[in-house]
């Protein structure tokens, strides 16, 4: 993967890449599908000479998020994670495959960033989802309360295929990790029927790209910039991004609300940074998004360079800009940045660059 | 996202909007043969002034439809001679704001006093086609995507446009939307539009109790006309609910609204309002010259986008004393309350508290409309809240008060045309919770169970639209 150069930024963009996109075609065709499900919109865009192939992969494509869906959702009170959660405290609990893949893959997130990313923060999470829809904010006795069944080391997972909680109120929220395992998923069906160049989007938060479109040799994504100055973008090539922000800040009085939790205080993680993260699996890109926003730049940089194929950039509001990993290649408002600057000297460099832009 | 152009609503402040005893779909067609009316369940046909053969009115008349002509205000007097001769059924006027004529209401209210014969509607525009949207933007050899953190699905909705429009145009004189059809996509070979996207269509405007005009493509119409049996299975699918909407005729029906929206104009206050109207808080939206404490009475919270005179100030601050919230928004002006201290000063808002209510005054605007909306909901609470919906992200609720009979019915739309089961709580007690479906037979009771004051429910699969009747007796109706 790399990071590709876009010195226009602005309204133009759209333009730019548009008409780049259209210049570098051939004769190529598509289907595009769309499906609201996991809470958001699953797109599917497939190229392929065969149309009704390519409609029928996209369709079963999006059957397979549903079905998974039905696994991994905390929203409905049938889904099989649903059912774990009611009944893991008790005894351990016989699961699918892929409720017990995606569970194992988080406590692997979970150990490398020393516990920043937690499934098991269901509880707290869930106090602030009510805030965030309009409710009123916890008491700081309903935190405490649910911060006391925090805690992924006690997550038995009990090879092959069960799992128990050591927790008498212990609930799992697979939101950080669960649109990147089905972007996976789709990504192997999806190759497993023929299909060669698509495009698997989750909401614009997890983007999987299945080889490239005919005549070029990636896909390009823009990246989610705070500052609007930085224009980031991504060429994607059977490899993922994913980008975490949390929300917006209230204009009321009092505490904000927010979808991101700090593990260790139970309230909304307060940040001015987006980032964005690319790996070779959704499935990591989205664990690491939130794990990387959560660590912030500075540890969030070193934990990137201990992981292979993996690249994480943070943007802020303010016009900084960090960048991190192996095979980062970065080239921002037309200035190429060397790959794994330290976060400090990086911010600076990109710092002057904003107000320079800033000037202009 | 550009707002609907209502400035020439400014124009035309004495003409007085209405809602309709039901929703009326209009469908825009070529000067063409269509089928007959009674096959395609179609009533009302709009053809664009001039026409090139006027004999074609007749000849759609004949096959049982009712004619109306769509002119630009510059066009008027022509179009209303023509529509004289044809005697149509009347006149939809477009494109008033850039007409450029400032006696274009006097010319209007002229035409409708002298042509009583004639109904007379105004084209807003800034309509959308309703759709849940996707994020990619795709061309032939490439997607353009911009990421960003897990969004909700983004609906286009006309709930906002009209509400707003039923405001600034105070009047007589009935307003109808209407939009284009975007028919990228979609698999090889189907026809765009396809029959959920009519049927989607059909059943907002039945929500948003407005008048809408559909346009109707060419290659349907000739297809239809020549007895194609894939055109005519995909419009099989939508007369269910063109049937739908006109069964749910309301003589004196009232917006259930808690939430009360002042505005003069739509440019600050659109994008808030269209995304007030995406989270299901229950609005109305009304001039400051239309406010009266009467008005203030069937609401609950106040947010105010424009400046209000000593006398409407007086007004919101008696409300919020008697409880009431009230939001100003980007609000710089002197108010009496101003000389009392306030309970909370912010980087960006202060907070009154006058009486048993506060008012909150926002001193910028709306930066983001998607976190206001948040903020609203959050600051309503859930005892001021008066519809609410669980689970369901796709799906929009409006609901309407037939005074007279002591029954309040929900609308509800799912944009997303998927079967979704929706979990909805409505402030006040009721007797009978009853559902109705196009192409069914109505009603069938639903169970529900009363919490706290509310009522809630649930709406089995879901897929694009269904009306609930909420029967209150004697004992009270959906309160704000």
């Amino acid at each position: 993967m790399r990071w590709a150069n876009l010195a226009l930024a602005g309204p133009s963009l759209a333009a730019v890449l548009l008409s780049a996109s259209v210049c570098a075609a051939q004769s190529d065709t598509f289907v595009h599908q769309k499906r609201y499900t996991m809470g958001t919109v699953f797109e599917i865009v497939i190229y392929d000479d065969d149309l009704p192939m390519a409609n029928a992969a996209a369709q079963a494509a999006l059957d397979e998020v549903v079905r998974l869906d039905s696994v991994m959702s905390n929203y409905k009170p049938e889904s099989e994670l649903n059912l774990l959660n009611r009944t893991a405290h008790f005894h351990s609990v016989r699961v699918s495959h892929e409720l017990y893949d995606v569970i194992e893959q988080s406590l692997y997130y979970s150990q490398i960033s020393d516990g920043q990313f937690d499934i098991s923060v269901g509880p707290v999470v869930d106090l602030w989802k009510v805030a965030l829809a309009g409710g009123s904010l916890p008491t700081n006795d309903e935190q405490a309360a649910a911060l006391r069944c925090v805690g992924y080391q006690k997550i038995e997972m009990v090879p092959p295929d069960q799992i128990e909680f050591h927790s008498d109120c212990m609930r799992l929220d697979l939101g950080a990790i669960g649109k990147g395992y089905a972007v996976d998923r789709v990504a192997e069906l999806l190759k497993t029927r023929g299909i060669h160049r698509a495009y698997i989007d989750a909401g614009g938060s997890t983007i999987y790209a299945l080889g490239a479109p005919r005549g070029a040799n990636a896909w390009s994504v823009r990246l989610r910039d705070p500052s609007g100055k930085a224009a980031p973008q991504i060429m994607l090539r059977n490899d993922s991004v994913s980008t975490s922000e949390q929300s917006a800040p209230s204009l009321l009085p009092g505490d904000s609300p927010g979808h991101i939790i700090v593990q260790d205080t139970g309230k909304p993680l307060k940040t001015r940074y987006v980032v964005s993260v690319s790996a070779l699996t959704a499935t990591t890109s989205d664990a690491l998004s939130t794990t990387l926003l959560l660590l912030g730049p500075t540890k969030g940089a070193a934990l990137t360079k201990t992981l292979q194929n993996v690249s994480a950039i943070w943007i802020s509001s303010d016009g900084q800009r960090i960048v991190a990993g192996d095979s980062a290649d970065f080239q921002l408002a037309g200035k190429k940045l060397p790959t794994s600057l330290s976060p400090e000297s990086d911010a600076t460099i990109e710092t002057s660059k904003a107000r320079k832009d800033t000037n202009q | 996202m550009k707002p609907p152009s209502l400035l020439c609503a400014l124009l035309l402040g004495s003409v007085a909007a209405c809602t309709p005893a039901a929703a009326k779909v209009f469908f825009r067609v070529d000067p063409a043969p269509m089928p007959a009316a009674e096959k395609t369940g179609i009533r009302d046909l709009v053809l664009t002034w001039p026409l090139l053969d006027s004999s074609v009115i007749a000849q759609l008349r004949f096959k049982g439809y009712r004619l109306w002509l769509q002119c630009e205000s510059k066009d008027l007097a022509d179009a209303v001679a023509a529509a004289d001769r044809a005697a149509v059924a009347g006149v939809i006027i477009t494109n008033v704001a850039s007409s450029g004529q400032t006696p274009v209401m006097e010319e209007i209210q002229s035409y409708t006093a002298a042509h009583n014969n004639l109904a007379f509607r105004l084209l807003i525009s800034g309509g959308k086609q309703p759709q849940m949207k996707g994020r990619l933007v795709v061309e032939r050899d490439g997607v353009l995507q911009v990421s960003s953190p897990s969004t909700q699905p983004w609906l286009d909705t006309n709930l906002a446009i009209v509400r707003l429009a039923q405001a600034i145009y105070p009047g007589s004189l009935p307003i109808l939307y209407d939009f284009h059809w975007n028919t990228a996509g979609g698999p090889p070979g189907a026809w765009k539009p396809d029959a959920e996207d009519y049927a989607l269509a059909i059943a907002e405007a039945d929500a948003a109790r407005s008048d809408v005009i559909i346009g109707f493509p060419a290659a349907l119409q000739r297809a239809l006309n020549t007895g194609d049996s894939q055109a005519w299975s995909l419009w099989k699918k939508v007369v269910p609910y063109l049937d739908f909407s006109p069964r749910a005729q309301m003589v004196k029906a009232q917006p259930v609204a808690g939430v009360g929206v002042i505005v003069d104009e739509t440019q600050a206050s659109y994008e808030p309002v269209n995304l007030m109207a995406r989270h299901n808080l229950a609005f109305e939206a009304i001039r400051p010259s239309g406010l009266t404490p009467t008005r203030l009475g069937t609401w609950n919270s106040v947010i105010v986008f424009c400046s209000l005179n000593s006398e409407t100030a007086a007004m919101v601050r008696d409300f919020a004393a008697k409880g009431g919230i009230v939001i100003f928004v980007n609000s710089h002006d002197e108010f009496p309350w101003h000389s009392t201290a306030p309970v909370r000063r912010e980087s960006h808002s202060t907070t009154y508290t006058i009486g048993s209510g506060q008012i909150v005054e926002l001193g910028e605007p709306v930066i983001d409309p998607e976190n206001f909306a948040r903020d609203i909901r959050r600051l309503l609470g859930r005892e001021r809240t008066t519809i609410a919906l669980w689970n369901s992200l796709t799906t929009l609720v409006t609901g309407y008060r037939e005074q007279d009979r002591h029954e309040t019915t929900l609308y509800l739309v799912n944009y997303a045309n998927q079967p979704d089961n929706v979990q909805v709580q409505v402030k006040g007690r009721f007797l009978r919770v009853r559902l109705e479906s196009p192409g069914e037979p109505c009603c069938v009771s639903l169970p529900f169970v009363a919490r706290n004051g509310f009522t809630e429910f649930t709406i089995p699969s879901l897929r694009i639209a269904v009306r609930v009747h909420l029967e209150s007796g004697e004992e009270g109706s959906a309160t704000k």
